[in-house]
């Protein structure tokens, strides 16, 4: 089953029980715990669970990612250096500013370096400092920073440009509430001193992401800053990645080109320690879903982010392409505004909605089987992924009904519902996209089964997060959104968290326990406790609700055989390009 | 008998034998319409394409008796004649047959809609304008050539993005465009109408200017209007399928032919039938009215008539 790396590292039992997960002999709930029973901890079950899905015959890449390689590997030949890599992306792209995007791009990955970063098992590695540690008693991470270290502009990238950074982060940043048991950033010598409020074992995860990768902080300020007139990101960037921001034209293109002065990267899995061997990159957007595969497949672009679910297995069988998948840490989330208290404002209406939700049909006909159903908040392949969320929220038309009957909902005379004179009719916001389309309208349809009427609104990306994130009632009732974050959890604490209304807690959100189990996390010294704390923060969500979970997908990659050394793997949400060069 | 008697005797014979003959050739305006349709084959094909259509908008739903947004996950894709699906189904496991006829109404509705609108405020803007001439000419001659002035779909996102998404944005704003096109038109009509004897003599009777332009013009004016607002149904299902196709249109799980396209052109190498079967049914329906707009313009034009018949006999 291609799966020798569980065994050298857990042993032959496990080997044979994952291949019998393998191959559907056993189900995920008796996998997990016979993980348990045999003394593999949480972190390292997700990452066999992650290795194993059920069904896959495709190599493993490391990282529990599959690959499916049609011809030449091309692993022994020379880097070429030059050319443009020409890249599709399935989404329209954000402004290249750190400190105050909404989103973050794989530009993000060549024009920037984080501080550290994770290879491709997983493990914390720096990448612009050159080293790191922490103290015992969790309280203070110290970075190392290289002398002589400048960014595109010739600007100093020192230890004290790395921590006023930093800074700026905290107090600029929609997001700094991710790295909120961070105190302070000092710079002393040629290290940056990070002092926490108190030990936490996730708090590198905040500075791996885009949002924490590093920028000459004085061409921000000269450019704007926050102001919204701001050219930063958008005209111009300047960080320490390999390539320099060319070109910014949304809904069309981003372009890269080689930094000739870049020192090379103290990150230990790239073997190129030296500037890109690429000339350039184009990201082209192709928000079409059906454009994307052919596109690659025509020879237009020579790698491609996101093909539709129902291309994959086509792609697969072109022996001119390899294609990557591995989970993703992302979800299809529906919010419930509280402010619409007759509606969502008890538990036991969100439970019957829940319940009359078909995530496996969902699954099956709108991602071809390229994702899993989730019960609670988190993907099932998550390192704090706990499968009790499945008690929870499961399919069952009868117990939707049921609920929904006993939070006093009544059969009305064209069958939808009322409850004290208030038909269950509201409006149901989702972005136009193919596929959050075809959620929004599948979900619709199974709430009408239980007497609920959702209209659905189907607006662009720009007024939907507008409309979702207004405070009270103007947020809508009910809306459909997707996120995707390294870390679920993490991200997860700003959805829903009660500090985090209007936004990102777009549904408004106020359960104290769910409350306690972010205080519980951003306190969690070591790894039982961060299990423990993620635990509850699931089972909380996945009993009270604040957002009905509904699937997460499978994060796919393709690249022409040409391309080499361009390898996503399942802890980054996007590959690096250092190592990247195309056959002439 | 005197020969005077005589030629009178033959004279009177000859009034009563072409008074008989003029008796025998008469036929009723409406036979003789009737007549002249029967023999445009066009025309005929047209009809039977649109009242096909229009069976298939109106009826096709009530018969299958199934609900256009009912979906089946196990039953996803399916090329037409699977069991069960007579056009087969789209990504969601629905009735792509029942969407289709929804999606025919719905062209069928928005149609109507923006013809009714277009119609009567174009034909009263045009009549307002050709008949009152100077400044009333001038500013509803500016208004209708700053509105044709603009493309469609600008226009019918400066609704949508006003009123929202939806149908009633799309008749609204075809409706202005075509509002604008018929009301160009009648205006000319008019301001040849207005100059003509009959008019003037209706003005020397001391008729009102709302008497005049009812009674006198407006029967004047209805066919070539009825004609070129045939046109303009085609027009306008083209346009709700473009705006549908964009986003625009009927909002799901509300099908409508030009959404139904966009949603099956992910699914061109799967089941490219997602596409093609509501693609066929706006060709279908375009074509059929066209058809008819055509014909009626044939049989209605005394000069097309003419032409034709002068082309005919060379």
């Amino acid at each position: 089953m291609g799966q020798s790396w569980i065994k050298q590292e857990f042993g032959q039992e496990v080997a044979e029980l994952a291949d019998l997960y393998q191959a559907k002999e056993v189900s995920r709930r008796s996998f997990l715990k016979s993980l348990g029973i045999l003394g593999i901890g949480a972190t390292s079950a997700a990452t066999i669970l992650a290795a194993c899905s059920p069904g896959d015959s495709t190599s493993t890449t490391g990282g529990g990612a599959t690959a499916t390689t049609g011809g030449s590997g091309g692993g022994s030949m020379e880097p070429v250096s030059g050319g443009t890599l020409r890249e599709g992306y399935n989404r329209d792209i954000s402004k290249h500013d750190p400190i105050t995007t909404n989103w973050y791009d794989p530009a993000f990955f060549a024009i920037y370096e984080a501080i550290v970063s994770n290879d491709p098992s997983g493990a914390t590695v720096p990448q612009f400092a050159s080293d790191w540690s922490v103290s015992d008693d969790g309280l203070t991470y110290t970075f190392d920073v290289p002398s002589g270290k400048t960014s595109h502009s010739g600007g100093v990238i020192d230890a004290e440009a790395v921590a006023e950074f930093y800074r700026t982060i905290q107090a600029e940043s929609f997001i700094a509430g991710l790295a909120a048991p961070v105190d302070t950033y000092e710079a002393d010598g040629d290290t940056v001193v990070m002092k926490m409020k108190n030990a936490w074992i996730g708090a590198l995860g905040p500075h791996k992401t885009g949002y924490w990768r590093i920028v000459n902080i004085n061409t921000w300020q000269e450019l704007g800053g926050t102001d919204v007139e701001s050219t930063f990101g958008t005209e111009s960037a300047d960080g320490t990645g390999p390539f320099t921001h060319e070109e910014w034209v949304p809904g069309s293109h981003v372009l890269v080109n080689k930094w000739d002065d870049y020192p090379g990267s103290n990150t230990p899995f790239f073997e190129n320690d030296g500037p890109a061997h690429l000339d350039s990159i184009r990201w082209t957007v192709i928000t079409e879903a059906g454009q994307r595969a052919t596109q690659i497949e025509n020879g237009d672009i020579d790698t491609l982010i996101g093909p539709a679910p129902q291309d994959i297995a086509r792609l697969e069988s072109n022996s001119d392409l390899t294609v990557i998948r591995h989970p993703e840490w992302s979800g299809f989330h529906l919010s419930m505004n509280r402010d619409y208290d007759e509606f969502f404002g008890d538990v036991l209406t969100r439970q019957g909605l829940s319940h009359s939700l078909d995530r496996v049909g969902m699954v099956n006909a709108i991602l071809a089987g390229n994702g899993a159903p989730t019960y609670g908040p988190f993907p099932t392949t998550d390192r704090n992924y706990d499968p009790d969320v499945q008690n929870f929220n499961q399919f069952d038309v009868d117990l939707a009904n049921q609920k929904l009957d006993e939070a006093g909902w009544v059969a009305g005379d064209d069958g939808v519902r009322v409850r004290d004179g208030v038909r269950f009719e509201f409006d149901y916001l989702v972005e136009d996209e193919s596929v959050q389309r075809a959620v929004a309208e599948a979900v619709a349809q199974q709430f009408s089964v239980v007497g609920v009427q959702a209209n659905l609104n189907v607006v662009d990306r720009a007024v939907a997060f507008e409309q979702q994130s207004g405070a009270g009632r103007d947020a809508a009732p009910m809306s459909l959104f997707f996120w995707l974050w390294p870390i679920p959890i993490d991200v997860l604490t700003l959805f829903g968290g009660s500090q985090f209304i209007p936004v990102p807690n777009f549904s408004h959100a106020v359960e104290p326990r769910i409350d306690d189990a972010i205080a519980s996390w951003q306190t969690a010294a070591d790894e039982d406790q961060a299990q423990a704390a993620a635990s509850e923060f699931q089972l909380a969500w996945a009993e009270q609700l604040p957002f009905l979970p509904i699937m997460n997908q499978n994060a796919t990659f393709v690249h022409n055989n040409r391309v080499h050394g361009w390898q996503p793997f399942v802890w980054n949400l996007y590959p690096y390009y250092n190592d990247t060069w195309i056959e002439a | 008998m005197s020969q005077r008697d005589a030629v009178e005797e033959r004279r009177v014979s000859w009034e009563q034998q072409l008074v008989q003959f003029e008796e025998e050739q008469h036929v009723p305006p409406l036979r003789r319409m009737l007549q002249r349709m029967r023999h445009n084959k066009l025309l005929l094909f047209g009809s039977a394409t649109g009242i096909l259509m229009l069976f298939a908008g109106v009826f096709g739903p009530i018969i299958s008796g199934a609900d256009y947004a009912a979906q089946s996950f196990q039953d996803i894709h399916l090329p037409p004649m699977s069991d069960g699906y007579l056009l087969g189904s789209d990504g969601l496991g629905r009735d792509l047959a029942i969407r289709t006829f929804v999606g025919i109404r719905v062209s069928l509705i928005v149609a109507a809609g923006v013809t009714s609108l277009a119609l009567v405020a174009g034909v009263v803007l045009g009549m307002l304008a050709g008949y009152y001439h100077g400044w009333s000419d001038r500013l509803i001659g500016g208004v209708v050539d700053f509105v044709w002035g603009f493309p469609l779909i600008l226009v019918a996102v400066l609704f949508a993005g006003g009123l929202g998404e939806g149908l009633f944005p799309v008749i609204l704003a075809v409706g202005l465009v075509n509002t604008a096109a018929i009301a160009r038109v009648v205006r000319g009509e008019v301001y040849t109408l207005s100059e003509r004897e009959f008019i003037e003599a209706a003005h020397a009777g001391g008729y009102s200017h709302f008497r005049i332009m009812w009674r006198h013009i407006l029967p004047n004016i209805l066919a070539p209007a009825f004609v070129l607002a045939s046109y303009y149904v085609a027009v306008a299902i083209i346009a709700e399928a473009a705006l549908s196709f964009i986003g625009l249109g009927a909002q799901p799980p509300l099908p409508s032919l030009g959404q139904m396209v966009a949603d099956g052109r992910n699914f061109l190498r799967q089941n490219h039938w997602e596409s093609t079967i509501p693609g066929i049914a706006i060709v279908m329906l375009v074509l059929s009215v066209s058809l008819i707009g055509d014909g009626l313009r044939d049989v209605f034009d005394p000069r097309l008539r003419h032409e034709a018949k002068g082309v005919d006999e060379e």
